[in-house]
C-alpha cells in the first residue's frame, strides 16, 4: 500500500466517526483558521486532513498535501532552529506555539504562528497531531519595520552624538589655543612696559609706566584665575584680591604697611572680572601708594584693609587705609580715579570715599544681579 | 656673597620676553649664559654650558617641543629646567623631569619671588618653605626638597 494511499484509509478512518451531521466536524471544515491533522502511527506523521482555510493560505490543492509531511511548507528563508525546536515537539509529544516563516506554493512567504498539539487516544498513545496555523504577516512586517525604525534611530543618535562629542573636542582645543595666545600676549604687553621703564629716567613717566603695568597686571591675572578654576564663567574675586595683594605689597617692598584682609567667597561673572579687577587693583594702589608718605611715617605702621561681604542685593568692597587724607588722591594726574568713576558706572556699581580718620574708606556697592537703582 | 652666580638658560621664542626675562633673572643675581629659540639650539646650549637651572618655555620656534626639551635637559644633560608656560595644565603629570612651573603671564614680583626661592633650593638642596604665590614645584622635586607633595600644589 502507497502512503497516500495509507493515508486516505487513514482520512477516512477519522472521518468515518465524524460525519456530516457532527457539527464540530463542521466547525473545523469551515472555520477561517487553518487546520489540518496528521497521522502519528506513519512514518513521517503525514497530513491527513487540511481544512479550506489551510488550502486557501497555502495556495496547494487538497491532493497536493495528503499523505505528505508538513515541512514542504519550508524554504530557504526557515529558521533552521525554528525547525528543530518543531521537531524536538514532535518526538517529545510536546505542545508547541512558535513563529515560523513558511512558503506558498507559488513560492511567496508567509509568518505562521503555528500551534501543535498531539492528539492521545484513550491508551495515551499519540495517535494524531492536531496544527493550526494563523498568517501574523502583517504583524511582523510591523515588528520588523519597527525594529528598522528603532536601529536607524539609534544609528543616527550614535552618529550625532559622535559630530557633538567632535565639535565639543574642537571648541575645547580652541578654547585652550585663545587662552594660550591671550595669556602670551597679555605677557608680551607686560614685557614691553618693562622694558621701556627701564630705559626711562623721567620719574613721572616711570611713574606712568608702573600705572599702566599694574594695570596690565591685574587682567593678567585676571585670566591666569579664570583659567585655573574649572568653571570659566565665574569669577572668583576673592582669590583674585588675595593674589593682587601678594603681588602689589612684593613689589612695592612696604615693610611699614601691614594688609588685613576680610575676605568672603564671592563670585561674578566672567563678563564683569576684568572691569572689577581694574577698579580694585586702582584702589589699592591708591592706597599703597599715595596714603603712606615715607617721610610722614615717623616709626608708625600703616595698615591697608580689604573687605568683600555680601551686603543684602550688593556685593560690598571695600579698601579703607590709615594714613594721611587724600585731597586729591589722583594717583596719576587723577587719571586713576577717572577709571575707578568709568568702570563703575559700566558695572552699574555705586562708590563712596568717606574719611576713616586717619585714613580713607572707599566702599564699592556693585549689585549681586543686573543693574543698580 | 663670594658664591658665584647660579647660571640660566633661557629658552623662549618671543624675543622681547626673553629680554625682558633675562633683566629678570640678573637682578635676581643669576648669571643669563644663553638665549635659545629652537629645540635644538635649546638642548646644543644646556648640555654645553650646564647651566644650573634652564627656564622653558613649551611653545617654541619649532613648535611644542618646550616639554621634550625640559626631558632631554634632565636625562641627558643633568640639569634642571623650569617651565614658564601658558600652558599649565597641558604638562605631563611628571613635569617632563623639570623641577616646576610659573604660569604666565607672571608678574615681574612673581618671577622673582619664585627665581630666589629656587636660588635657595638649587644652592642648599632643601626649600626654605613651601613655593611663594605663582610657584609651583613638581611632585619629584617638591619631595627632593624636603615638602610633603600635599603642600606643593597651593600656587
Amino acid at each position: 500500500m502507497t502512503d497516500i494511499l495509507r493515508s486516505e484509509r487513514a482520512a477516512e478512518e477519522l472521518a468515518a466517526g465524524h460525519g456530516v451531521g457532527d457539527p464540530f466536524a463542521a466547525a473545523i471544515r469551515a472555520v477561517r483558521m487553518a487546520m489540518i491533522v496528521t497521522d502519528a502511527h506513519q512514518p513521517d506523521n503525514p497530513i491527513i486532513f487540511a481544512n479550506d482555510a489551510f488550502l486557501d493560505l497555502t495556495g496547494y490543492s487538497r491532493d497536493e498535501v495528503i499523505g505528505r509531511n508538513c515541512r514542504f511548507l519550508q524554504g530557504p528563508g526557515t529558521d533552521p532552529a525554528t525547525v528543530a525546536t518543531l521537531r524536538r515537539a514532535v518526538a517529545d509529544g510536546q505542545d508547541l506555539t512558535i513563529d515560523i516563516l513558511n512558503y506558498r506554493k507559488d513560492g511567496s512567504t508567509f509568518w505562521n504562528a503555528l500551534n501543535l498539539s498531539p492528539v492521545r487516544g484513550e491508551s495515551g498513545r499519540i495517535d494524531y497531531f492536531f496544527g493550526s496555523q494563523l498568517n501574523i504577516s502583517d504583524k511582523k512586517r510591523v515588528e520588523f519595520e519597527l525594529g528598522d525604525a528603532r536601529d536607524r534611530l539609534e544609528a543616527a543618535v550614535e552618529a550625532r552624538t559622535a559630530d557633538l562629542t567632535q565639535a565639543l573636542q574642537q571648541k575645547t582645543a580652541l578654547l585652550h589655543e585663545v587662552d594660550h595666545r591671550v595669556k602670551n600676549n597679555l605677557q608680551l604687553i607686560s614685557s614691553l612696559l618693562l622694558l621701556q621703564n627701564r630705559r626711562v629716567t623721567d620719574p613721572a613717566v616711570k611713574n606712568s609706566l608702573r600705572g599702566m603695568l599694574e594695570r596690565v597686571s591685574a587682567i593678567a591675572t585676571v585670566h591666569r584665575r579664570l583659567f585655573q578654576s574649572d568653571d570659566v564663567e565665574r569669577f572668583d574675586v576673592s582669590a583674585f584680591v588675595r593674589d593682587l595683594v601678594s603681588d602689589m605689597m612684593g613689589t612695592a617692598r612696604r615693610e611699614d604697611i601691614k594688609v588685613r584682609l576680610d575676605l568672603e567667597r564671592v563670585d561674578i561673572a566672567a563678563s564683569k572680572a576684568a572691569p572689577l579687577a581694574l577698579v580694585i587693583s586702582e584702589l589699592f594702589s591708591n592706597a599703597l601708594r599715595h596714603a603712606f608718605p615715607p617721610e610722614a611715617m615717623n616709626g608708625r605702621e600703616g595698615e591697608i584693609f580689604v573687605g568683600i561681604a555680601r551686603q543684602g542685593d550688593n556685593f560690598r568692597i571695600e579698601i579703607t587705609d590709615n594714613g594721611v587724607q587724600l585731597e586729591n588722591s589722583a594717583s596719576s594726574g587723577g587719571f586713576g580715579l577717572t577709571i575707578v568713576q568709568l568702570l563703575c558706572q559700566q558695572l552699574k556699581a555705586r562708590s563712596e570715599t568717606t574719611p576713616a580718620d586717619p585714613g580713607t574708606r572707599v566702599v564699592v556697592h556693585l549689585p549681586i544681579n543686573g543693574g543698580h537703582h | 656673597m663670594s658664591e658665584r652666580p647660579l647660571d640660566v638658560l633661557i629658552v623662549e621664542d618671543e624675543v622681547l620676553l626673553a629680554t625682558e626675562l633675562e633683566f629678570l633673572v640678573e637682578e635676581v643675581g643669576f648669571h643669563s649664559v644663553g638665549l635659545a629659540m629652537s629645540s635644538d639650539e635649546a638642548v646644543a646650549l644646556a648640555c654645553d654650558l650646564h647651566p644650573d637651572l634652564a627656564l622653558v618655555d613649551v611653545h617654541l620656534r619649532d613648535g611644542p617641543t618646550g616639554v621634550e626639551v625640559a626631558r632631554t635637559i634632565h636625562d641627558d644633560c643633568g640639569g634642571v629646567a623650569l617651565f614658564m608656560t601658558a600652558n599649565v595644565k597641558r604638562l605631563p603629570d611628571d613635569f617632563a623631569g623639570a623641577c616646576g612651573v610659573i604660569g604666565k603671564p607672571y608678574s615681574e614680583h612673581g618671577v622673582k619671588t619664585a627665581l630666589s626661592y629656587l636660588t635657595v633650593c638649587l644652592r642648599e638642596g632643601h626649600a626654605p618653605g613651601p613655593p611663594p604665590v605663582g610657584l609651583e614645584l613638581s611632585p619629584a622635586y617638591a619631595e627632593r626638597w624636603g615638602l610633603s607633595s600635599a603642600l606643593h600644589r597651593a600656587g
